[in-house]
Formats: C-alpha cells, sequence, structure tokens
C-alpha cells in the first residue's frame, strides 16, 4: 500500500518539494541579510547610544518577503484543499475506490496507510515551512518582542504543523462524508477558518490565567509582557479609570502603550497641569498627586516565559480535532456499502 | 443556454448570496460602531492635531480582521466556480453531451464563462463596496487609503482581481482539463500575480513625485498620499531615512556632537539643534510620494491591468475549446 500510495502521489510531492526547495532558498538568502542588518544596526545603535527607539526606526528585511513570510498563514489550508479534500472524494467521484476495495487489501489497511502517509507530509510539509519562518523571524522577534502576538505566534513554532495536520483530516473528513471533491474543498476552506478563528479569538487567550502587575502611574510596566491582553488604571479602591477614546489635553506615561489623559484625573490633580505647556516640574507634580490619590496602571498579560506552553496547548488542540475528524472518517468509510 | 447556467449554478448563487448577506450583515452592524466612534473623536478634537495623532483605536476584535479577509474571495470564486467551468464537464464527460446538442461550443462557452465573469465581478464589487464604506472612518483618521493592503481591499480593484481569478479558472480548467491542477493554478497564479503587480508593478504606474523641504519645517504630503520613503538628503546624495536609525554615521562630526545621547525624548525637540547643523552643511529633507489625487487613476490602471489579463485569458479559452476534438 505504501508502493501505491507513492505512486499515486509523486507528481504532488516533486511539485511540493519544489515549492519547499524554492521558498528555503529565498528564506535563507534573504534570512542571512536580516541576521547582518540587525547586526550592524545594534553595532551602529550601541555606538549611538540610540538603541532604545530601535523598535521604531528599524525595518528589518524587504516588504515583499515580509508579506510572503505573513502569507505562510494560509499553507495549511492549501495543503487541506489539495491534499485532503480529494483524498477520499475524488475516489468515490471517479469509482476508483470500488477497484481499490476489490483487492486484497482491506479497506482499513487502505484507508490507513493513505492517511497515515498524508498527514505525516502535511505535518512535515507544516513543520519545514514553520520551522524556515521561525529561524527568519528571529531578529525581528528580538527587535521587537512580539513573538507571543496574534498573527506572529501562528506561523512560528510548532503550531502551524498542529495546523497543517487539522486542515488536511478535516479535508479527508468532509470528503469522506460529502463524497464530492469541491463541496468538500469549500468545506474545508470553511472548517479551517472558523476553527482557527474560534481557537484564536475567544480560547487562546484563556489557555491559562492572565496575570496582572499594578505599577505606579508614570512608571514603566512590568518586563516579561508576553501577550499583552488589556492595560489601563485603576483607583485607590481598584475601580477602573474610564479612559476615553481621544484627549484633547496632556497624557501622563504609557509604559503599558495606554496613556491617562489628565482630564481623567480628579479635579485637583488636573488642576495641577493648567492649560499651558507641560514642564517637567508640572509633569512630575500631577504624577505624584495621581499616586497620592492611589492610582495605579495595571497589565493583563500572559508571560512570556508562556510562550512554548501555549504552542503545545494550541497545537495538542488542532491535532486531537484532527483525530476526532479521521475517527469519522475510518467510521464512515468501514460502514459505507461499496 | 442562461436557463441551463441558471439550473446549474442555482445552489452555488444561494450559498453565494447567503454568504454575502452575512458579510453585509457583520460589516455593516460594527462599521455603524466604527462610524459613532469616529464622530466621538472628531467632537473631542474639534480643532487639534496633536489629539488624532494619538490614533485612537476605531476598531475591535473579530471584524477588523474581516476586510483582509476578503482578500482571498477572488481566489475563492476562480477555485471554486472558475476551475471546474470547463475541467469538470471534461472530468466527468458531461461535455460530450453539452456539446452534441442543438447549441455551438462558442455559445455554450459564452454562456458559461459570460455568467461567471459577471457574477465574479458582482461578487468582488459587492465586498468590495462593504469594505470601502466600513474603512471610510480608518481612511480618514489614519490617511492610509493608498497604502499597500488598504489600496487592495477598496474601490473598484477587486472587482478587476475577481474577474482575473474566475478567468484564470476557466483557462487552467481549460488547459488541463482536470480540476484539482486547475484550482492548484489558480491559487498559485492569482498569488503570484498579485505580488509581483503590487509590490514590482503599482509604485510605477505613474512616476513618483519628491518633494525637497527645509530640515528645520516639517512636511507632511497632502491627503491619503502613499509615501515611499521620507527623510533627509546631503549635498553629496547620501539619504537617511525618516525615523534616523541611521543617522549618526551619515552625519558630519559637528553635527555628530548635537545628538542627544539619550534617545526616545522629545524627538522634534532634542533634534532641531542637529537639524539646523545639517540644514547649514548642505542637508534637504525629501519625500517621495504618490500624491493623494492619483488614488483613483491608480485603482482605474491596476483594474485595467486585471480585465486586460482577464480578457486574454478568456480569449485563450475560446480558441482552445473551439478547436479541441470532442
Amino acid at each position: 500500500m505504501s508502493w501505491v500510495t507513492w505512486r499515486l502521489y509523486r507528481a504532488q510531492a516533486v511539485i511540493a518539494a519544489a515549492l519547499l526547495a524554492a521558498f528555503a532558498v529565498l528564506i535563507v538568502v534573504t534570512g542571512v541579510q536580516v541576521a547582518s542588518q540587525w547586526h550592524s544596526a545594534l553595532a551602529a545603535c550601541t555606538t549611538a547610544h540610540s538603541c532604545g527607539s530601535l523598535p521604531n526606526t528599524l525595518f528589518l528585511g524587504s516588504h515583499a518577503v515580509g508579506f510572503l513570510v505573513i502569507m505562510t498563514l494560509g499553507v495549511p489550508a492549501v495543503l487541506g484543499i489539495l491534499l485532503g479534500a480529494p483524498l477520499l472524494a475524488h475516489e468515490f467521484e471517479t469509482g476508483t475506490n470500488l477497484y481499490a476495495w476489490m483487492q486484497s487489501v482491506t479497506r482499513r489497511r487502505w484507508l490507513l496507510v493513505k492517511i497515515g502517509w498524508l498527514v505525516l507530509a502535511a505535518a512535515a510539509i507544516g513543520g519545514i515551512v514553520s520551522a524556515l519562518v521561525t529561524w527568519w523571524s528571529g531578529p525581528n522577534n528580538a527587535l521587537q518582542g512580539n513573538a507571543f502576538n496574534p498573527g506572529r505566534f501562528d506561523i512560528m513554532g510548532i503550531v502551524p504543523a498542529g495546523y497543517a495536520v487539522f486542515a488536511v483530516a478535516l479535508g479527508i473528513a468532509a470528503g469522506a462524508l460529502l463524497r464530492r471533491t469541491l463541496p468538500a474543498i469549500a468545506v474545508t476552506l470553511a472548517g479551517f477558518i472558523a476553527a482557527r478563528v474560534v481557537v484564536f479569538f475567544w480560547l487562546r487567550a484563556h489557555f491559562m490565567t492572565a496575570v496582572t502587575s499594578y505599577f505606579p502611574v508614570g512608571g514603566g510596566a512590568p518586563t516579561g509582557v508576553g501577550w499583552q491582553l488589556a492595560a489601563g488604571y485603576v483607583g485607590a479602591n481598584g475601580q477602573p479609570i474610564g479612559i476615553p477614546l481621544s484627549t484633547n489635553g496632556a497624557v501622563l506615561g504609557n509604559g503599558s502603550g495606554v496613556g491617562l489623559p489628565v482630564t481623567s484625573l480628579p479635579a485637583s490633580c488636573g488642576q495641577l497641569a493648567g492649560n499651558g505647556q507641560m514642564t517637567p516640574a508640572i509633569y512630575h507634580a500631577v504624577v505624584s498627586c495621581a499616586q497620592a490619590h492611589g492610582i495605579r496602571g495595571y497589565v493583563t498579560y500572559q508571560p512570556a516565559s508562556r510562550y512554548w506552553a501555549f504552542q503545545g496547548i494550541e497545537t495538542g488542540i488542532f491535532v486531537l480535532l484532527a483525530a476526532a475528524l479521521l475517527a469519522v472518517t475510518f467510521a464512515v468509510v468501514s460502514r459505507r456499502d461499496a | 443556454m442562461t436557463w441551463v447556467v441558471w439550473r446549474q449554478y442555482r445552489m452555488a448563487g444561494a450559498i453565494a448570496l447567503a454568504l454575502l448577506a452575512a458579510l453585509a450583515a457583520v460589516i455593516i452592524v460594527d462599521g455603524v460602531q466604527i462610524a459613532a466612534r469616529w464622530h466621538s473623536v472628531l467632537v473631542t478634537c474639534a480643532g487639534s492635531s496633536a489629539c488624532l495623532e494619538q490614533q485612537p483605536t476605531l476598531v475591535n476584535g473579530v471584524v477588523s480582521d474581516l476586510p483582509y479577509l476578503c482578500l482571498i474571495v477572488p481566489a475563492v470564486l476562480g477555485m471554486l466556480w472558475g476551475a471546474p467551468l470547463v475541467a469538470h464537464e471534461l472530468e466527468a464527460r458531461t461535455s460530450d453531451f453539452a456539446w452534441t446538442q442543438s447549441v455551438t461550443r462558442t455559445r455554450w462557452l459564452t454562456a458559461e464563462a459570460g455568467w461567471l465573469l459577471l457574477a465574479a465581478a458582482v461578487c468582488g464589487g459587492a465586498v468590495a463596496a462593504l469594505t470601502t464604506w466600513w474603512s471610510g472612518p480608518i481612511n480618514a483618521m489614519t490617511g492610509g487609503a493608498f497604502a499597500p493592503g488598504q489600496f487592495d481591499t477598496q474601490g473598484i480593484v477587486p472587482i478587476g482581481y475577481a474577474v482575473f481569478a474566475m478567468a484564470l479558472g476557466i483557462a487552467a480548467g481549460t488547459v488541463f482539463r482536470r480540476t484539482l491542477p486547475a484550482i492548484a493554478v489558480v491559487l498559485g497564479g492569482f498569488i503570484g500575480m498579485r505580488l509581483v503587480i503590487s509590490n514590482f508593478l503599482r509604485p510605477h504606474y505613474l512616476p513618483a513625485v519628491t518633494t525637497y523641504y527645509h530640515l528645520t519645517s516639517s512636511f507632511t504630503p497632502p491627503g491619503q498620499a502613499w509615501v515611499f520613503a521620507q527623510g533627509a538628503v546631503s549635498s553629496t546624495g547620501t539619504t537617511v531615512a525618516a525615523g534616523w536609525g541611521d543617522l549618526y554615521p551619515a552625519l558630519q562630526p559637528a553635527c555628530q556632537r548635537l545628538l542627544p545621547s539619550v534617545a526616545g525624548q522629545g524627538k522634534s525637540d532634542s533634534l532641531s539643534a542637529v537639524f539646523s547643523c545639517m540644514q547649514a552643511h548642505g542637508w534637504r529633507g525629501f519625500a517621495t510620494y504618490q500624491p493623494a489625487y492619483r488614488y483613483w487613476p491608480f485603482q482605474g490602471i491596476e483594474t485595467g491591468i486585471y480585465v486586460l489579463l482577464a480578457a486574454a485569458l478568456v480569449a485563450a479559452t475560446f480558441v482552445i475549446i473551439r478547436r479541441r476534438d470532442a
């Protein structure tokens, strides 16, 4: 059966290998450039004592390659559409399953070997693409410290392999149930996007209980914030301070990315700011007043140290979903009349 | 023939209509909220540009990524409708039946391809109209309608993309005679063409404008321009990008000494002395950009390119179908 699977998929395997090789060449060539750009920028900013502003001023790599790297988000869906959905649906459509099932190989073994090799191939392709992207993004992660952020988390580490396995399993299951390739492709595309959106927007932030840290107004936010979920300010008794969408006045420190408008402070502190220019002396007076009123900043976040735990949990979810879909496929195919 | 096309695609049409209606509902509900937030920001910020520069967050949650997800709509249309149009008829041998009726092959293809291309244009246009309206407040605040990404989801270009993807699917299906390879070609060809044109051709539809200005004054290209580069250029032609990350090694020693040793403090204050010094040493500020008034010409040029590509692909399809043995 392994030999049959190879004969069925050798053309696809050659094309996939060629595309992977082209992608690898592009990523390695540009990745070396990005790394050297990063090291020379680090050296230059150390000389000029301006490394603090480096994240705002340095753009690593080119827009075109950067865009291509983001587009690897779509690789699992493509695998599900082109490898997963036709795996059974195309056999049913053309009736070739009838021939296959009348050989000496049992239906279960036929299914097991085909699915096994295809899922393995999907995991390998997803893993290789992810390894290339992870390596390429190394300097950028060091520069921006945002590997945990939505969008970046999704293209690096081990999760892309989990997505790829899930997408292929979804395509196989959709093909087994719908018995036609095109509807299976449509279901795979929609189902993959839906599963990713649900896990990403509603589940990922709650894999582990988020940490909330408080810091003094005007001070810096805590370090080690991997993925910031919320930020703001609370008063002495813990009630949140309302921050308007926009403000026409001065704003106090924004270590967490959220500034505290003077207009949101108690009136006694707001008066200190006046309407004129914010000199350092006035700024410190206002900050001290806010601190005296017990106002603190807070950040709710998932610490950077949980990065690999989150990668493992998310990969586990998608691999479990894939296992469930494959179990359904086995049940459907073994019970179907030939 | 129109009736045949309707019978073949009524299910697909109903599904597409339902999805479009769902998208419209989500976009409109969210868009009304964004517009309300934008109006409250405008009231607060009346007469203060510094207020707007803080870029208040208008969008939130799931819906903010929806317009970008709409970038794949043309590819989906081309994959699910375009690629099987001819390929699936050949695969299922239904072409034998269709081509032996009283309807000529040319008329068969004209009706099938014509209605599908029209449907693609309507779908692309409807999605584009929704995202364009949704993006209105964001465009007004960030001035970014011309920037790559936003330009691609708004205006009339999505119609051109959809027509092209559909034509690519039809042509690929005709050439390969099998659905799956045609789907793969649509996916690869559409993404490849979009990458090449938006990265390498679009910046050069019209020659970019470069404006020079005194470093001690500031300059922002008016309106929603597409800025390629902004920074300073020396009398010998050395350029330093805005952001000033590479400023130090490029400067004359006299100016180097004026650079603040700790970065991150009020940039305009601490750098004004450096700018005066640079101005005295022959540096000028420059901005290279596509002006805002070229937005619609660029939309027209890009749409035209894709429609022409689509026309060429459809013409090739006609030639192949007419010459093929049944």
